[in-house]
């Protein structure tokens, strides 16, 4: 499928707030109850549509364990755009997002827009952290925030979606060089080499210029 | 060990100085000199000792030289003659182990004079580095921040040397790490490589072409992410053109070969039958829409390509049909562009029941046969219908001849292929197992026709080679199990039981034990999938039988001879029929699963005694009752949900329409209060006006017929209300009548 642009992006947080679950259910449309660990990290992909435009989304999603800590730090730089998740019923996930996005800006390029999610916002009775800190938290880093619940669903569509509203602003604005692949972009091959599939025989010329 | 040996050993009797003495020498030399010049020399004299006294330079000198990388940085000279020390010190094949501090320190050191010296020599050191450290190598790059990425940015250097050497470095770092691999892949290593390999010609290209292939195989093989990855990339598109290999095919390179064979194994990888079903699927299903398979099928087709590239095309199609019925469909109209246009399958049949064919392309054949078959019942049928008697068409060599011609040509392999493949026709398929029972085979003129089945057991009891015999009793195996009809065929013959019989209770050598073993196991499925139909050979007799003639425990023992055989356990772990030697060709893949699934079943069935064999019978009649009589409350259950939502939606519709009908009237009710107002107002003007004047008359009489026609509709709105009261009530009547039956139902069936 072609698409105007490619971003890709990077789910971080501590290990159990359901990152993997947030991508599952967003590339999928499922949610999977049991915790399985991530071992180092898990790619999924999704097309989604900002503007009328197609957008593909690269999404890896990283182990939240220390022990991978060096591992994930190597996805940063390429990335475009990051999910920050915190888990609202356990408080100890959200105080440790302040190492989290050191970790994030002192690894990734600038310009990387990063979404702060508190999840599990099913588990009202269970909450630890009210809604008004996570808000306050991301005014205060220049983040934009979301609950979402990738149990339900609630909001995850969103997520990923205003990430990419977020990139694609700041692509018009032109504060991200898109020629640039080190920053997580990628134009889409435009509407260039689709017809190739019907001439048979000789591959020879193939060009551009075809239709118009 | 060998340390010791160098020093020991190489020690002459004379003055002369030893190497060891010589290095320790040249060592102090290097540490002590305070003149460069003298470091120079020392360390070059290092150099040209390195590569005989290796261990003795690497254990003596290693630390001098490490520490000369860190201090005389400034002059690349010195640095030169230490880095090729270092590299002829660590490019050793010997088992030594430097420790993990002292390679962490050298690489470290290396990377701070990556832009100082000669980033080749750099990148050769820390490939032999990987070389001989692997893990421990990998481990110290994967934890430096950024380590992995700064390797990949050698992909893009302008430098072709640089490029060249990243990617053998890249190479070695891949191996066999599946974290590297997918940080490498994050790093767009798959643009990367594939721009490459096409600014290179492809298949074309020389042999850099050959490292992205083996780069691109290091990241994608056993990483599943990597493979979604590279799908959702879509980069399977990508890899079309490397098939586009022109129709003259008469200069095939010995390296054109390497890459085109590197390219199909790419394929291979992504639609490898272990890895997960839904992720080879939808690679398949890309591989058609873009064209991929199409381009393979051209190749395999076409003429003059080499033997070895031709069957690894086989191969590569087999796994981008397999199981994907869009795929196989295209596959069975593909045609050979002969004259007249022969089906692709006929052709590729034709070779494999040759016997001047290659062992591994008729091995390949078989393959592809299989995958086309594999969970395709059209396929199958299409097959089996090539050889029935009212499809057979006698101008065209078909599919099922073939078959035939090679399960009884002379030619121990051809009959077991033949045997083999048309197993694959019968596979999961009972139609295809009882239509194959038609199939009549003239034999010699004047004979009457013999059955297909007939003629595969006449073969089997003429004692012919193990191979054929094998292949014979498996694709009987597969025929009848399963297939109760088909076993009373197979017992309807009054040799085949104690034929079976014999050969399971003589004592025969080590060769004959699979024999054996199969035919206990072909025995088995008559006594399993019996219907007990033909009165001589119903599961009890046949149970005796054994009893008497053989024993069960002998029998039990004669049927493990077939998954104790030690190729047994070979075939059973992939699909891909892969033999070492023709005589090696003895178990398929799917029949190891039949045997694994039967092996117990028929075990028990032997054991069990005539009684509980009653008993279990009556037991699965009971539930098979109680199963039929909970699906028949099942279905009622259904119906009455469906009634019960239909007279929901009654009520909802009716009550509705009460409500319309109340607003209606409570309108009209309203309507009726103000003409009735309006009525008494103008009765009181008409009082107030009589008693005024007579010259109103005129007036009044005006307002007496207004009145009256105001009287008239007054009645008839009247009218109408009661009307509607009535039909209200009606309505009420029908809905609580319809409420009640609604409340019933569902009562009724919590019932059952």
């Amino acid at each position: 499928m072609a698409y105007a642009y490619l971003f890709k992006y990077i789910i971080i947080g501590d290990t159990g707030v359901g990152k993997s679950c947030l991508l599952l259910q967003f590339t999928d449309k499922r949610f999977q109850p049991v915790h399985d660990l991530t071992i180092g990290v898990e790619f999924g992909a999704r097309m989604i549509t900002i503007d009328g435009k197609q957008i593909k989304l690269q999404i890896w999603d990283t182990a939240g364990q220390e022990s991978f800590r060096s591992i994930t730090r190597s996805y940063y730089r390429g990335a475009a755009g990051a999910l920050l998740v915190y888990d609202i019923t356990r408080r100890d996930t959200f105080n440790h997002l302040t190492t989290w996005l050191e970790d994030a800006r002192q690894h990734s390029n600038s310009n990387m827009v990063i979404m702060l999610i508190g999840n599990k916002s099913d588990l009202e009775s269970r909450r630890e952290v009210k809604k008004e800190e996570g808000e306050a938290f991301a005014r205060e880093h220049g983040l934009i925030f979301m609950e979402t619940s990738a149990k339900t669903a609630s909001n995850v569509e969103e997520a990923f979606i205003n990430t990419a509203k977020e990139i694609y602003e700041k692509i018009q604005e032109g504060v991200f060089d898109i020629n640039n692949e080190a920053n997580g972009i990628k134009i889409g091959p435009q509407h260039a080499a689709t017809n190739s599939s019907l001439a048979g025989g000789q591959g020879g010329q193939q060009a551009g210029g075809g239709c118009c | 060990m060998n340390f010791f040996r160098g020093v020991m050993g190489g020690q002459p009797a004379g003055p002369q100085p030893s190497g060891a003495d010589t290095i320790q020498k040249l060592c102090d030399r290097v540490a002590s000199s305070t003149l460069l010049e003298d470091r120079r020399d020392a360390v070059r004299a290092l150099k040209s000792l390195s590569k005989k006294y290796r261990m003795e330079v690497g254990t003596q000198a290693m630390d001098h030289l490490i520490h000369i990388l860190q201090t005389d940085r400034s002059d690349s000279e010195i640095l030169g003659y230490a880095l090729d020390t270092l590299y002829n010190i660590i490019c050793s094949d010997e088992e030594e182990e430097p420790d993990k501090d002292k390679i962490k320190v050298l690489i470290v050191s290396l990377y701070i004079h990556v832009f100082w010296s000669d980033l080749s020599v750099y990148l050769c050191l820390l490939t032999a580095l990987l070389k001989s450290q692997c893990a421990q190598v990998q481990g110290i790059i994967l934890v430096s921040p950024m380590g992995v990425s700064r390797l990949m940015d050698l992909l893009a250097d302008s430098r072709e040397v640089i490029r060249n050497d990243g990617l053998l470095l890249l190479q070695q770092l891949t191996k066999g790490n599946a974290a590297i691999q997918k940080i490498v892949a994050f790093e767009n290593a798959f643009e990367r490589l594939l721009d490459i390999i096409t600014e290179e010609g492809t298949s074309d290209g020389g042999i850099v072409v050959e490292d992205c292939l083996l780069l691109l195989l290091n990241l994608l093989k056993n990483n599943s992410s990597n493979q979604n990855f590279f799908k959702e990339g879509s980069y399977i598109q990508r890899m079309k053109p490397w098939f586009e290999v022109g129709d003259d095919n008469s200069g095939w390179s010995a390296q054109k070969v390497t890459n085109l064979h590197l390219m199909l194994q790419l394929v291979r990888v992504m639609v490898s039958p272990v890895n997960s079903p839904g992720a080879t699927a939808s690679c398949q299903k890309s591989m058609f829409q873009c064209g991929l398979l199409q381009q393979l099928c051209t190749i395999l087709m076409a003429t003059g390509v080499p033997a070895d590239i031709l069957t690894e095309t086989i191969n590569t199609v087999s796994e981008v049909i397999r199981g994907s019925q869009v795929n196989q469909d295209y596959f069975a109209s593909v045609n050979a562009p002969s004259n007249p246009p022969r089906p692709a399958i006929v052709v590729l049949l034709m070779s494999m029941v040759n016997e001047r064919q290659p062992f591994v392309l008729r091995c390949a054949v078989l393959y592809c046969f299989q995958c086309f078959l594999y969970k395709n019942q059209k396929g199958q049928g299409e097959i089996v219908a090539t050889l029935l008697p009212s499809t057979i068409d006698a101008n065209s060599i078909s599919a099922g001849q073939l078959l035939c011609g090679g399960l009884f040509s002379a030619d121990s392999l051809s009959n077991w292929c033949a045997a083999v493949a048309l197993g694959h026709a019968l596979q999961d398929n009972l139609t295809q197992k009882e239509q194959l029972l038609r199939v009549q085979l003239a034999t010699s003129l004047g004979k009457p026709p013999v059955s297909l089945l007939q003629q595969c057991t006449n073969i089997l009891s003429q004692g012919s080679k193990v191979q054929t015999r094998v292949g014979l009793l498996m694709l009987l195996c597969t025929w009848m199990s399963n297939c109760p009809i088909a076993v009373t065929h197979f017992l309807h013959n009054q040799e085949n039981v104690p034929f079976l019989t014999a050969q399971i209770s003589e004592n025969l050598g080590e060769d004959e034990r699979l024999v054996q073993g199969l035919c206990a196991l072909l025995l088995g499925i008559c006594i399993y999938y019996n219907d007990n139909s033909l009165e001589n050979y119903t599961k009890e007799k046949l149970k005796q039988l054994i009893e008497k003639r053989i024993g069960k425990e002998n029998f039990v023992e004669k049927l493990g001879f077939i998954t104790k055989h030690e190729l047994y356990s070979r075939a059973a772990q992939k699909p891909q029929p892969a033999f070492s030697t023709p005589e090696h060709m003895l178990f398929d893949h799917e029949f190891t699963k039949l045997v694994k699934e039967l092996e117990g079943f028929i075990t028990k069935a032997v054991h069990k005694s005539s009684e509980e064999d009653k008993k279990e019978e009556e037991v699965k009649k009971t539930l098979e009752q109680h199963d039929s009589i909970v699906t028949q409350y099942k279905e009622l259950i259904r119906e009455q949900d469906s009634q019960i939502n239909e007279l929901k939606e009654q009520v909802s519709l009716l009550s509705s329409q009460k409500d319309q009908m109340q607003s209606a009237i409570t309108q009209q009710l309203s309507q009726i209060q103000q003409h009735k107002d309006q009525y008494n107002i103008l009765k009181l003007k008409l009082g107030k006006d009589s008693g005024q004047s007579d010259g109103g008359q005129q007036v009044n009489g005006l307002q007496l017929e207004e009145l009256t026609l105001l009287r008239e509709e007054l009645e008839e709105l009247r009218r109408q209300h009661t009307l509607l009261n009535t039909q209200l009530t009606d309505k009420d009547k029908l809905i609580s009548s319809l409420v009640s039956t609604a409340t019933y139902s569902p009562a009724q069936s919590v019932k059952y």
